[in-house]
């Protein structure tokens, strides 16, 4: 019931999803259909079903949802070992992002049992039967597991993501104490995943205009940047009604972002800054 | 979004298909009440309609008060009543956590958690002891 | 590709720039929140006090100089936070040109009724 850190999987289920029908608000080109069942290799001898988004582009059909049986005496303990096993032993053609297996470039991120995470540090034994993975929730799907994140990194630059300074350089580097390079603790260390612009419903409405708590995270990173010295244009390119305060501070992003950040805390953060800028 | 006719002899592209969000996203404490939230507060807008009625009819005269009065205690208007005080209380409760939030304060998970579940709690307990003082008070008159 | 606009990605982010406001709006719906919190718990308190009185017990106390002022901060406080509140609403759910028309509707129907209900506790108030 208490959830104490991010990465605390949900053990307490009232629901799975909302009580809403499957194909509520979705567009006809976006519906899932059925998919097929793949069975399991011939001696396999531990299985486990995955349910998994597909989407051909080349083949003009809606996506689907294919079950998968994976043996998991031949197959790694983590989710994206899962994928991995998949694709080399079942369908070579199912897509998915990934590279550092270990929770540090923020690519395999997807939604897995209803949230979002990476499938890299998600233990297959912490998944439901049979598990369901969808890609990001809410993104234009390139194939199968692939979002395209055109979108979502232009919104990232719009808040102009380096140093902006107007006193002339110095000889060597621009100059931190450690105090003043600990505030940025906790907000730089953002991998770009995406899970929580992803889970969060303000961004689902209105992710045209919103940025979204990744994006505003980073805004408060080079807000609260000592060295920085654009925070004026920075404060007026965010105060807007939809591109900052469409946050309603729902804090689906504090409780799924993978690296345990607190993006809901950081917009807050830019909320106050802007009061006292006022007043 | 500009629409492009498609190049004569090809079939217009298919538009990438959007992936599920509220289909599928797992409902937490944090969305739900969320969504609470709004939706007792545009209950409370309703009712606040109602509160202009019942104060028109009562500057109104004894008459009209009274129709107002009779629909209030009726099976139908308690129950609607009932709803209202713990939307009243939900709300205030949740409002109060939001306005602890505005001050960077209590966004680690577990206070969330904490201060999402007393919330709960708290509209809970108040509405069940204003319904108890109110019948008491009634009551005893 | 299956391009429906050649507006580049960062041109479509942009949209129409930033609007360099909202905050008056976030920060009074804050301040009528904090203000509601002692009103309403006042009324609710005063409602119960009263439950099952008569027509003349109830306009008496509506008529008392403390319980009329206090209605009608109530019904002020109440219906801006309602029109603050219900526009964010109308702008996250409705994205048609009935956006504008919703939002009109809704400030134009808080602000009469709060008109109408202050005008009711005065008259009650001053004995009609």
């Amino acid at each position: 019931m208490i959830i104490n850190s991010s990465d605390q999987v949900s053990r307490f289920t009232w629901l799975k999803r909302f009580p809403i029908p499957h194909n509520f608000d979705v567009m006809p080109d976006s519906r899932i259909r059925p998919g097929r069942t793949w069975p399991a290799p011939a001696g396999a001898t531990k299985t486990k079903a995955f349910d998994i988004y597909r989407y051909d582009p080349d083949s003009g059909d809606n996506p689907r949802l294919d079950r998968f049986h994976v043996d998991l005496n031949d197959c790694g303990p983590m989710v994206l070992d899962a994928l991995i096993w998949i694709k080399n032993k079942v369908d070579s053609t199912l897509t998915f992002r990934r590279s550092c297996r270990e929770g540090v470039c923020g690519s395999c991120s997807m939604n897995m049992d209803g949230t979002n995470w990476l499938a890299c540090t998600r233990f297959i034994s912490d998944m439901a039967t049979p598990a369901t993975i969808y890609p990001l929730a809410n993104m234009r799907i390139i194939k199968d597991l692939v979002p395209d994140q055109t979108h979502i990194f232009a919104q990232y630059a719009v808040i102009e993501p380096w140093l902006r300074s107007k006193t002339p350089e110095p000889e060597k580097e621009r100059l931190q104490s450690v105090e003043e390079r600990s505030r940025i603790d906790g907000y730089y260390e953002c991998i770009l995943c995406f899970c929580c612009t992803s889970g969060c419903p303000s961004h689902w409405w209105n992710g045209d205009r919103f940025l979204g708590p990744a994006v505003l995270l980073q805004a408060w990173r080079w807000l609260n940047d000592s060295r920085d010295e654009a925070k004026e244009e920075r404060l007026d390119n965010l105060e807007d009604p939809f591109r900052l305060y469409r946050c309603h501070t729902i804090l689906n992003c504090t409780r799924t972002c993978p690296k345990g950040l607190n993006p809901g805390k950081a917009i807050a953060e830019i909320k106050k800054m802007i009061i006292e800028r006022e007043s | 979004m500009d629409a492009k006719p498609p190049p004569l002899g090809k079939k217009a592209p298919r538009p990438r298909p959007l992936s599920p969000n509220i289909q599928i996203y797992r409902p937490q404490l944090t969305s739900v009440l969320s969504i609470a939230n709004r939706a007792t507060g545009v209950l409370l807008s309703l009712a606040a309609i109602g509160l202009v009625i019942w104060i028109s009819a009562a500057a109104a005269g004894p008459e009209p008060y009274a129709v107002i009065q009779r629909a209030l205690v009726s099976w139908a208007g308690q129950v609607v009543l009932f709803g209202v005080t713990f939307s009243f209380f939900l709300h205030l409760c949740g409002g109060i956590r939001h306005l602890v939030w505005d001050t960077v304060h209590g966004f680690e998970l577990r206070s969330i958690y904490i201060s999402g579940w007393s919330v709960v709690a708290a509209s809970a307990v108040l509405t069940a002891t204003a319904w108890a003082a109110g019948l008491f008070v009634a009551g005893s008159r | 590709m299956n391009r429906q606009s050649f507006r580049s990605p960062l041109a479509r982010a942009l949209g129409l720039g930033s609007a360099k406001r909202g905050s008056r709006h976030w920060l009074a719906e804050r301040v009528t929140a904090i203000a509601l919190v002692p009103l309403t718990v006042w009324f609710v308190a005063s409602i119960i006090a009263r439950a099952g009185s008569d027509y003349t017990a109830f306009v008496s106390w509506l008529s008392t100089p403390f319980a009329s002022v206090g209605m009608i901060l109530l019904l002020i406080a109440l219906f801006h936070h309602t029109a603050l509140g219900l526009q964010v609403v109308i702008e996250d759910y409705v994205h048609s040109g009935a956006r504008f028309a919703a939002v009109i509707a809704i400030q134009l129907c808080c602000y009469g009724l709060a008109v109408v209900g202050v005008i009711a506790i005065l008259h009650i108030a001053f004995g009609g």
